[in-house]
């Protein structure tokens, strides 16, 4: 009977916290979400949360029934049973094998599935990335340097002299990711391991000494780190006293934007050359 | 054998021969000595003369030589290393007074007081290091700390000294040495000297790590990640010792603790009827034995590299190779901290429900597998390293290890269920260590996944996570099994109210603090900053305002606790009518644990009416030890 009950409860207080877990759903759990492998991690975000909302109720529900209903008072002494129930085929089973499927759930959905997705989006044979746009990614102490070798540009920057990267909206982009210091190729220590994350991009790649990694990804909105501050690439990799100030403001711009860039970013490096 | 040691005849002549120092203060002044003469060996072999007194090299030959000086002058030079070589000591152990707890002893009690002693002492100093890096982080720009490597070294220093002295040490090798050889009926441990020394190698290495900034800023956090560790100033080689010592202490207390469990258990304590402490001692130092050596090697060659250096880890060797050689024993090692608390759960459950334990053979079945498994996930800590084809395995064993570990939930459901529930401190503490560990094993499944993961990792959705699973298991479950053992341990009760005051205080505190962490994570907020984009800083502010009162909270467990050892009422000798052998003597329990050899003759985890008591001590032999004590003295209580 009391099992019964705690069935019922159960069932209805999943209901409604599932139903509350909508809000944060359709706001977007992870705040800013603007490229198309972002859409993956929130999908699977999503997935996982509306999936362990009812393990999280049966358990605290399991801590707040034994405190209400199978409390004693101080001091009361009941009578124990001659014999306590050490086992019960029922809950053992279910809960075994329960545990069992909701983790090959997750196996299959979405770790397989969302992985193979996306080994399959960085195929470089790939037919949307035969066509991308190349930007070389150098990470050094401490600052990202961003250049475009289909354009020619060895080292972008903003108004204020910053590095910065900016893309055009709905086409893949290839970073060619290094960790490397091209002004202190003398000190085999000062190539670090950082950390290539852009907030908004819902993906970091560490970037290690001695390796080149490659990245595909296609930035889905238009946006700038004014705009919204998480459109920024950030070092997640602590990599000495400068790492939090390496960063560089992310704007995505439409393709004529981005041409606009190109030419005034052109022009630029000329002129100081 | 040992009876002859706590034979307390000598104790009248026991003043006149003590050392006429208090070993502590003997073991810094021998330490400054062992410092000196070693750095100064190592000055005068130095083929560059006129480089400063302490160098990188001279300092770790010269704290090898403080280490030794330590352990010696701590009583280790009587105790062990006079009758080694042969030469006539005079030591002999205390039985009585606080003096025991500052020196050399072999008494597991003592040892896992010191222990745990050292545990609060470790938590108190990097707990306050945590305070000041909230309150740097309480505005977007530096403030109190005046260069980001300062800040950084803090981090390390937190994070260091809050593994391998707080949660390495706090229920392995204090509840571990103190209750393990009780609870298997057992009168002492297998290598009682080797552990009386160990526990000495906590200090050291606490203050080895606290004391780094002496060398210079250290960057890298608690994992030492090569090569940045090399390009650091010198402080990083006193994390390499100072974590040497604390490491090796641990190996030693898992040695001890996994020989005692196996060779001196009390008849009739089969491992069928082991207590789940026990279980969990063993399961976590089968791990110990096993990752901990792994990760010393790894230390001494990042060690080497910054000294000498070797291009092990630089873009010339292998940079990943320290990565990955850093996780397969960082993964175990949290592990090696959640294994005891699952065991104590289901310890403390079952009596508090005076009820049978439901499922014991499942609770066992997730410790051990929780074991096994826990070698085979540490790559999910590389998500962002990993060429894609090599995910998927670890992403599996990562997800299928909450299987075990959910074990011991249904174990604890099960029992509690139906069950006469005493809503005691240590009880209250268990559900709110068991509702902690369910938001870090949840926000875990998020991380196991490896496309959610390319996101979340190194964020503070991360440092939530462990947070809750670490504060929230060792923690709230080491402050449940304090509360629950100190009748034992103390002969006093303490105060229902304050216990439970404090618990509800702290849980508050913990969970408004760390739940807030899990959005700064997801809104982009990432690690090992003291200055970050502005528009993180008003939830920053908050987290802050928490972490100070929850500071306070810890700070009143710990003031209630001392008052309660000292002041409480008196307890009775079992309060809790549990059936674990360690309640079956007195509290405190004397020096050889029983008065005679107990026998155990009943299962401990099964309530009723009519159960048997579970430990049994003969009517001849009972008579036999009164009458030895009656010979020898009073047994020393205090």
């Amino acid at each position: 009977m009391e099992s019964i009950v705690f069935g019922i409860v159960w069932i209805v207080l999943s209901a409604i916290v599932e139903w509350l877990a909508r809000i944060p759903i359709s706001h977007d759990p992870l705040y800013y979400t603007a490229s198309n492998i972002g859409l993956m991690v929130e999908h699977a975000f999503d997935f996982i949360l509306v999936v362990l909302i009812p393990i999280f109720v049966f358990v605290v529900l399991g801590f707040v029934w034994t405190m209400v209903r199978f409390r004693v008072k101080k001091g009361e002494k009941p009578q124990l049973p001659k014999h306590w129930a050490r086992s019960n085929r029922w809950f053992v089973g279910v809960w075994v094998i329960g545990s069992v499927v909701v983790n090959l759930l997750f196996v299959l959905h979405p770790t397989t599935t969302a992985t193979e997705h996306f080994f399959a989006l960085e195929q470089p044979s790939a037919p949307q990335n035969r066509h991308a746009v190349v930007v070389d990614v150098t990470a050094r102490q401490w600052e990202w340097i961003f250049s475009y070798p289909q354009y020619h540009l060895t080292q972008t920057l903003n108004a204020n002299g910053q590095d910065m990267l900016e893309l055009p909206v709905n086409r893949t982009v290839k970073l060619v990711l290094r960790s490397y210091d091209p002004f202190h190729t003398y000190d085999q220590y000062a190539d670090v391991i950082h950390s290539f994350w852009v907030p908004s991009w819902g993906i970091k790649e560490d970037v290690i000494p001695g390796e080149t990694r490659i990245l595909y990804i296609k930035p889905t909105k238009i946006t700038s780190f004014a705009q919204n501050p998480m459109s920024r690439v950030q070092c997640a990799e602590v990599c000495g006293p400068g790492h939090p100030w390496m960063e560089a403001p992310l704007n995505v711009v439409s393709a004529s934007a981005f041409q606009h860039w190109i030419a005034q970013q052109q022009a630029l490096q000329s002129s100081s050359s | 054998m040992a009876q002859t040691l706590s034979t307390p005849s000598s104790s009248p002549d026991l003043k006149t021969h003590r050392a006429s120092m208090p070993p502590v203060l003997r073991g810094f002044l021998w330490a400054a000595v062992g410092f000196l003469v070693f750095n100064m060996a190592v000055d005068i072999v130095d083929p560059f003369r006129g480089h400063p007194f302490v160098t990188g090299p001279s300092a770790t030959l010269g704290w090898v030589g403080a280490l030794l000086g330590w352990l010696l002058g701590v009583g280790a030079f009587e105790g062990v290393a006079l009758p080694l070589f042969g030469y006539p000591s005079r030591w002999r152990e205390r039985t009585v007074g606080w003096r025991r707890y500052f020196e050399y002893s072999t008494d597991h009690k003592v040892i896992g007081l010191q222990y745990l002693g050292s545990a609060m002492g470790g938590f108190l100093i990097a707990g306050l290091v945590a305070l000041l890096m909230r309150w740097e982080l309480m505005s977007d720009h530096l403030t109190i700390f005046h260069y980001p490597s300062n800040y950084l070294t803090a981090v390390g220093i937190h994070g260091t000294i809050m593994m391998f002295s707080v949660a390495n040490v706090a229920l392995l090798g204090g509840f571990g040495n103190y209750m393990v050889p009780i609870m298997i009926g057992s009168r002492g441990t297998a290598f009682p000297k080797l552990s009386g020394i160990s526990v000495w190698l906590v200090p050291a290495g606490i203050l080895t790590v606290l004391f780094s900034p002496l060398l210079g800023a250290w960057t890298t956090g608690w994992r030492g990640y090569q090569p940045l560790a090399s390009q650091d100033p010198n402080g990083i080689l006193f994390y390499y010792l100072g974590v040497a010592a604390l490491t090796t202490s641990t190996f030693i207390v898992a040695l001890n603790m996994v020989t005692t469990i196996m060779f001196r258990r009390a008849p009739g304590m089969t491992w069928g009827r082991l207590p789940l402490f026990a279980w969990g001692q063993v399961t976590v130092g089968l791990l110990v034995l096993i990752w901990i050596p792994e990760i010393q090697a790894t230390f001494v060659m990042g060690l080497l590299e910054k000294l000498v250096p070797f291009n092990f880890f630089t873009a010339t060797g292998s940079v990943l190779s320290y990565l990955e050689l850093f996780w397969i024993f960082g993964h175990p090692e949290v592990y090696m901290i959640a294994v005891p608390v699952f065991a104590l759960w289901n310890e403390i459950i079952p009596v508090m429900s005076q009820k049978s334990l439901f499922a014991r053979e499942w609770a066992v079945i997730g410790l051990v597998f929780v074991m096994l498994l826990s070698g085979l996930v540490w790559a999910h800590h590389l998500f962002t390293n990993m060429r894609n084809s090599e995910i998927l395995p670890f992403a599996f064993f990562t997800e299928m290890i909450s299987i075990p570990t959910g074990f011991a939930y249904m174990a604890g459901i099960g029992t509690m269920w139906k069950g006469h529930v005493r809503l005691t401190t240590p009880m209250l503490l268990v559900l709110m260590s068991m509702f902690n560990f369910l938001i870090g094993g949840l926000t875990g499944v998020f991380l196991a996944d490896p496309i959610v993961n390319l996101q979340l990792h190194d964020t503070f959705w991360v440092v939530g996570h462990f947070h809750y699973t670490v504060i929230g298991s060792i923690v709230f479950t080491g402050l449940a099994a304090v509360y629950y053992w100190l009748p034992k341990m103390s002969g006093r009760m303490y105060s229902e109210f304050w216990g439970k005051f404090l618990a509800i205080t702290l849980f508050i505190f913990f969970n408004g603090t760390f739940s807030q962490f899990f959005l700064l994570g997801l809104h982009g907020m990432n690690r090992w900053v003291p200055a970050y984009p502005a528009y993180l800083q008003p939830m920053n502010f908050e987290v802050s305002i928490f972490a100070f009162l929850l500071g306070f909270a810890f700070v009143g467990h710990f003031v209630h606790i001392i008052w309660a050892w000292r002041k409480g009422a008196k307890a009775p000798d079992n309060p809790w009518q549990a059936r674990t052998p360690e309640w079956f003597t007195s509290s405190p329990p004397p020096r050889e644990n029983f008065p005679v050899q107990p026998e155990i003759v009943s299962s401990l985890y099964i309530y009723g009416a009519e159960q048997p008591v579970s430990v049994h001590m003969s009517a001849e032999q009972e008579l036999a030890a009164a009458r030895d004590s009656g010979e020898g003295g009073e047994y020393p209580h205090g």
